[in-house]
């Protein structure tokens, strides 16, 4: 796949919360199309990476790229409206509206949108069949479950028009099995229908190994290593990072 | 002195200041859910709110036009607000400051000074009104005046429209969901700045219209906006900060309380049967009738 | 070379003695003006005051001055209405001007503010229109005052409803000194005057706006009079909601000062103003001394409108202190106490001012007479309205 330009790039990307290098030069490179995974012990920084690209924090020094454009200095707005969509670690659901409101508050974001508002109430109903939300749809989101209310986080992300590439943090932590499967059923058929691209932290070894190709570690806020789940596990330095857990 | 008229009348009275009382809490409460921040400031704009209907009135539309005069000074106020969001409430968000609350707070209560000696020397301290040439009206045993029950109607409808929009329209939307998360509302897509702009414009558009509503009941001068404020902050405390139908059951909770207690009990704490209501609530339910115990993530 | 700067000193001679003035003792006599000219202080109330003060100086100035030649001048200072604002504006006038007396007070906490820094300074001070009953009640040396004092207001209108029969009265008053004062006041009276009056006596917070509650009980009451004790915002919504709730025009009400004299009454109580009763301090129905008539005269031509009481009393009070400079014949202010004391004064209403130490709240006071009058048709000019009690007749 090598010559093929990459859609989301990151140059040496820093930052610094007071002395501390949370991130440090990270260069980071993802093809269209791809499911990368991203792991890394806690605190390696995954989060504070997925906060630059999405422009929820400016970065200290270095450039994030989307197919060729640079991403510093855009409100998270204009990131999510490139096409540039996230999930947080601590879900970010609206709690006093309603599941399908949460659903519909990412398509009319952009003005333009808001004509479709028939494509989009379409497109969230076919949404939440899938995630199997739908009878839940006119519930305030607060009285959902944690692990649906992760759920709904996620597939709300897919409800932005224009998403190219989708970054979710720890979008499997804390979910029931049934959930994380429904979950893996709809990255992968937005994968495969959409064509959209994943960047997935997560500390979820087997379903990393199922989804991604390519891993990249992060270890104290450097890229130790990219590779294969079974190559970069073999990895003595990464192995030392888990304190000598198995990651396998 | 009880009498059962004397009881329905001051219930009734009540209830008609407490659904203006609630018109002048909205926008306090609107603007906190939205832009995060208090603004002291809030009975200025209902004064501004006040003069531009006494202009309108007294030199362009009369008295009879009043309602047209209404819209217009609320439309007026909600472009001094907008115009004013992005020179003073914006820096709190993108001038790096770190300390947002302290920030809000001396920066509204400077605009409340500046605007309140800017009216007292270009129009003196002297009172005005309007004029109303409305009838006065009998609801029940109670006779009131025809401005204040056209006051009382279009709260109503205000309070209405206002619902509405937040339930039914895509700007709606976007705004519930922001008093809910702004940066979840961002990273989905929101652009969060300008809809502040828009949200304390709205919001001090509503005081604006308050005082254009009661222009004629309770007069025009530099500092009567003062009202506004004290009940807004006892209104949003006793509905629950945020929280639209807290601050209608509130305000006519807190009418009815002063109107009562001021009937009944004794008439020189008017003013304070409201915080009695208030520690009650606070006592009971320390986030106010209608407000979260803790925001859900 | 010797004669030319012979004729330019001489000629600076010349030029010096055209401008210092020929005697030394023809240095001016300044007299202290500490009125309210910003918020939270009444600025018209301290603009009227100062109309009035100027126009003093314009009289006896004009007639030579005083002392056999020295004029008089102001020295103005704002005090706000804040009595720290009024302490600063006393010590100003009298530590950097040397002010030989002060007056213009409007507002009684600063009179009573500046009183105690005055009594240990010595420089004299009269109150304009301060009616606290603190301000001469406590028998400073150097407080006095020209203005209608709360006993007297109260018992001007207990014979003004003895006059009319007025027996059951309801007083709405707002909790201020000014407003608790009054009802005690009266309450008092008709106790010790053993008056044939039931009182119902109602308060409301001076920040209130609604006043409907308070004005549902004074109708269950069914009052003779309502008596209007609110000041400024308040006094005016009482009169807008008393006639909402139809108390009045059937219940007559009484309006505790001279607010209806304003000019933007009428613009506000288009409809509601009609019938009204109201103290005040001046008509020009009165009639008035020698120096009044002049000033009445002297402002109508400078102004093109007529004097008010807060006006008059500037003049007076500065007239007064001229006065006594003049029968001290000297500026310095333990004389001008002294004279203050013991002298009689001409003042814009006819009769002789005196400032007796007399007992309680009448030391060092002297109150202009009281008037209440009533509007007898909408929009009418106050000065047309009908006098309809003036004390002391
Ligand atoms: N806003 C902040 N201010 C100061 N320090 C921060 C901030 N955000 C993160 N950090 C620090 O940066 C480091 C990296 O945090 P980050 O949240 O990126 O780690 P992570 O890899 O996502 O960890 P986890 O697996 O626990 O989610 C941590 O030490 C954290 O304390
Ligand atoms: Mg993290």
């Amino acid at each position: 796949m090598s010559g093929i330009a990459p859609i989301l790039e990151a140059r040496r990307l820093s930052k610094r919360f007071g002395g501390f290098l949370a991130n440090d030069a990270i260069d980071l490179s993802v093809e269209a199309g791809e499911i990368r995974g991203i792991i890394g012990p806690n605190g390696a920084g995954k989060s504070t990476l997925v906060n630059l690209i999405t422009g929820v924090h400016q970065p200290s020094a270095g450039d994030v790229l989307l197919a060729g454009e640079s991403l510093v200095g855009r409100k998270p707005h204009e990131i999510a409206r490139k096409g540039l969509v996230r999930s947080f670690q601590v879900s970010r659901v609206f709690g006093n509206l309603s599941v399908i409101e949460n659903l519909l508050a990412s398509h009319l974001a952009d003005a333009r949108m808001r004509e479709t508002h028939g494509q989009g109430f379409a497109k969230a109903t076919r949404l939440l069949e899938l995630t199997g939300l739908i009878r839940l749809a006119d519930a305030p989101a607060k009285t959902l479950s944690g692990g649906q209310r992760v759920l709904l986080q996620a597939a709300a992300g897919f409800m932005m028009p224009s998403l190219t590439c989708y970054l979710l943090d720890e979008p499997f932590a804390g979910v029931n099995p049934v959930i994380k499967d429904q979950l893996i059923a709809l990255i992968e058929e937005e994968s495969r229908a959409r064509g959209v691209t994943f960047v997935i932290v997560s500390h979820e070894m087997a379903v990393m190994r199922r989804l991604c190709r390519k891993i990249t570690v992060l270890i104290e806020g450097r890229v130790v290593v990219e590779g294969s789940l079974d190559d970069v596990a073999a990895r003595a330095d990464v192995v030392a990072a888990y304190l000598g857990k198995s990651l396998v | 002195m009880f009498s059962f008229e004397l009881f329905t009348q001051a219930l009734l009275a009540g209830i008609v200041i407490g659904v203006i009382y609630a018109l002048m809490a909205l926008g306090i409460t609107f603007i906190y859910s939205i832009v995060k921040m208090i603004n002291w400031a809030m009975g200025e704009f209902y004064m501004l709110g006040s003069y531009a209907q006494y202009l309108i009135v007294a030199y362009w539309l009369g008295p009879d036009l009043w309602y047209i005069a209404a819209i217009l000074s609320a439309a007026t106020v909600f472009f001094a607000g907008w115009l004013i969001e992005p020179i003073l409430i914006k820096p709190m968000f993108t001038g790096g400051i770190e300390r947002r609350d302290d920030y809000a707070t001396v920066v509204t209560i400077a605009l409340l000074l500046l605007l309140r000696n800017l009216a007292t020397a270009i129009s003196g301290p002297y009172q005005r009104t309007p004029g109303t040439n409305l009838p006065g009206v009998m609801l029940g045993p109670l006779p009131e005046s025809g401005a204040r029950f056209a006051a009382f109607l279009a709260a109503l409808a205000a309070i209405a429209l206002f619902t509405l929009l937040l339930k039914r329209t895509w700007l709606g939307l976007a705004l519930r969901a922001t008093s809910q998360s702004r940066v979840g509302a961002q990273t989905s897509g929101v652009d969060v700045l300008s809809l502040d702009k828009l949200a304390f414009g709205i919001g001090v558009g509503l005081a604006g219209l308050a005082g254009a509503l009661l222009a004629p009941v309770f007069m025009v001068y530099p500092t009567n906006g003062v009202v506004t404020t004290t009940k807004g902050f006892e209104i949003i405390v006793i509905g629950g900060l945020g929280s639209v139908p807290g601050a209608l059951v509130a305000g006519v909770a807190l009418g009815i309380a002063e109107s009562l207690g001021a009937t009944f009990i004794a008439s020189a704490y008017q003013n304070a049967y409201g915080f009695v209501l208030l520690l009650l609530v606070l006592a009971l339910r320390p986030s106010g009738l209608f407000g979260e115990r803790l925001r859900q993530a | 070379m010797k004669y030319t700067s012979r004729v330019a000193a001489f000629a600076m001679l010349l030029l010096a003695s055209l401008v210092t003035p020929p005697v030394q003792a023809q240095e001016p006599v300044t007299i202290g003006l500490v009125v309210p000219l910003s918020p939270p202080g009444d600025p018209t109330a301290g603009q009227l005051i100062r109309r009035g003060a100027e126009l003093a100086l314009d009289y006896y100035n004009g007639k030579g001055g005083v002392l056999g030649g020295r004029k008089l001048q102001l020295s103005v200072q704002d005090s706000q209405g804040r009595p720290e604002g009024g302490v600063a504006a006393y010590r100003r006038v009298v530590g950097e001007d040397k002010a030989v007396a002060v007056t213009g007070f409007f507002h009684s906490s600063v009179n009573i503010a500046a009183n105690e820094v005055a009594k240990s300074i010595g420089v004299p001070t009269i109150g304009t229109q301060t009616s606290a009953a603190d301000i001469t009640a406590k028998h400073y040396e150097i407080a006095f005052r020209t203005h209608l004092i709360d006993p007297l207001r109260v018992a001007a209108w207990l014979e003004f409803m003895q006059k009319k029969g007025f027996k059951r009265v309801s007083m709405l008053a707002e909790t201020s000194d000014y407003g608790i004062g009054l009802v005690t006041e009266t309450d008092r009276q008709i106790k010790e005057k053993k008056l044939p009056i039931e009182l119902q006596s109602l308060t409301f917070d001076r920040t209130s706006t609604d006043l409907t509650p308070q004005l549902l009980q004074v109708k269950a009451f069914r009052p003779d009079l309502l008596v209007n004790v609110g000041v400024g915002a308040p006094m005016d919504l009482m009169i807008e909601q008393a006639a909402t709730l139809a108390i009045t025009p059937q219940v007559p009400m009484l309006v505790s000062y001279d607010a209806p004299i304003r000019p933007q009454f009428w613009q506000l109580h288009p409809n509601t103003g009609d019938k009204l009763y109201f103290i005040a301090y001046y008509s020009p129905k009165q009639t008035l001394s020698e120096i009044g008539t002049w000033f009445t005269k002297a402002y109508e031509e400078k102004y093109k409108e007529s004097p008010v009481y807060s006006s008059l009393n500037g003049f007076g009070d500065v007239a007064i202190i001229a006065q006594a400079v003049e029968q001290a014949k000297g500026a310095d202010p333990k004389a001008i106490i002294q004279t203050l004391e013991t002298g009689k004064f001409a003042f814009w209403s006819s009769g002789e001012v005196t400032f007796p130490k007399a007992d309680g709240v009448f030391w060092h006071n002297f109150s202009p007479p009281v008037l209440i009058l009533q509007f007898q048709k909408p929009g009418q000019d106050w000065k047309e309205a009908e006098v309809m009690f003036e004390s002391g007749k």
